[in-house]
């Protein structure tokens, strides 16, 4: 089976998962930052009590805070996170994830289960990891770059 | 040396190569991932900020372009890479000690780098095995010629897609 047929044949369940940083409303923005560095997750989802998402912090949103100033970092997060979340199922085409990031300038989506509770976080990065998973030749022998010892990193 | 020594052995040459079959892709998507260069990824426009740049002015230029990363280069010779992730790993509870320091102090200098001829899966090689979401691109006389994002990537993907 082909690339091309794979993405609208298989799953968001083969995407490579992370584990989301998930907090709730009342948490602190310090509390939500110091998760998101120590797990080098890019955005913290905001859920209700049955673990449903309500909103989402972005590190574009941090940017755009700091670029106006210092921030209160003891404020609860819900002063300050996106009310959206933008979110796939376990069973959708993996060519929904293709579609938002391209169209919708999407970079990371909450995964949901059938009770619509997050379960997952991919985007961008397990899109990347599925695709040149396809190709181990290609992948393994490209030179890439002059660091040769890698420190574990996601991100830049 | 006669001429008739110069072709001696040429019966006995075998082309090493004479046995060889072209790799079979599945689908286009897969030929052009192999097959196309970098290059022909969009990696423009790409925005460059100068080493001495201080924070506070790098990080209102990320916020201003709505770009995930700048690229830190002096003469278009790549010094590193200033990125949201820094942002965050760096800056977010350090903002006002740091934020007149030189963007150097902060960046990623360690980046990892494609070149513009190298195989359009190597940018997903990058992505995937090193967990950089941007690669800046470079021609071979090393200089940098853009960046390629998850985005552009998928624009690509999205692309040899509709040949179908």
């Amino acid at each position: 089976m082909g690339l091309q047929e794979n993405f609208r044949n298989e799953q968001v369940r083969q995407l490579e998962m992370r584990d989301p940083v998930v907090v709730t409303a009342d948490v602190t923005l310090r509390e939500a930052l110091t998760q998101m560095r120590e797990r080098n997750v890019g955005c913290a989802i905001v859920v209700d009590e049955d673990r449903k998402p309500q909103g989402m912090f972005t590190e574009s949103m941090l940017v755009e805070m700091l670029s106006h100033g210092p921030l209160s970092l003891d404020e609860p997060i819900e002063k300050y996170m996106a009310d959206r979340c933008p979110w796939v199922r376990m069973d959708d085409p993996i060519a929904d994830v293709l579609d938002a990031m391209q169209l919708k300038n999407i970079r990371m989506l909450c995964v949901v289960d059938e009770q619509n509770r997050v379960v997952g976080l991919t985007g961008q990065r397990g899109l990347m990891e599925y695709v040149a998973e396809h190709f181990p030749g290609e992948v393994t022998v490209q030179r890439v770059g002059q660091s040769p010892y890698l420190s574990d990193r996601e991100g830049a | 040396m006669s001429d008739e020594n110069k072709l001696s052995g040429a019966d006995e040459f075998q082309d090493p190569l004479e046995n060889y079959e072209p790799r079979q892709f599945d689908d286009p998507l897969e030929q052009a991932l192999v097959e196309e260069e970098i290059g022909t990824i969009r990696h423009e426009p790409f925005t460059t900020i100068s080493p001495d740049m201080p924070v506070h002015e790098a990080v209102k230029e990320l916020a201003a372009l709505h770009h995930a990363c700048l690229l830190v280069a002096e003469n278009d010779r790549l010094l590193g890479v200033f990125s949201e992730r820094d942002v965050l790993t760096r800056l977010a509870f350090e903002y006002e000690e740091i934020k007149d320091r030189p963007v150097s102090e902060v960046m990623t200098s360690d980046t990892i780098y494609v070149y513009e001829t190298d195989s359009a899966v190597a940018s997903l090689a990058v992505m995937a095995l090193c967990g950089y979401r941007h690669v800046p691109v470079l021609d071979l006389n090393d200089n940098l010629v853009g960046i390629i994002s998850p985005q552009r990537v998928t624009e690509f993907l999205q692309h040899h897609f509709e040949q179908d």
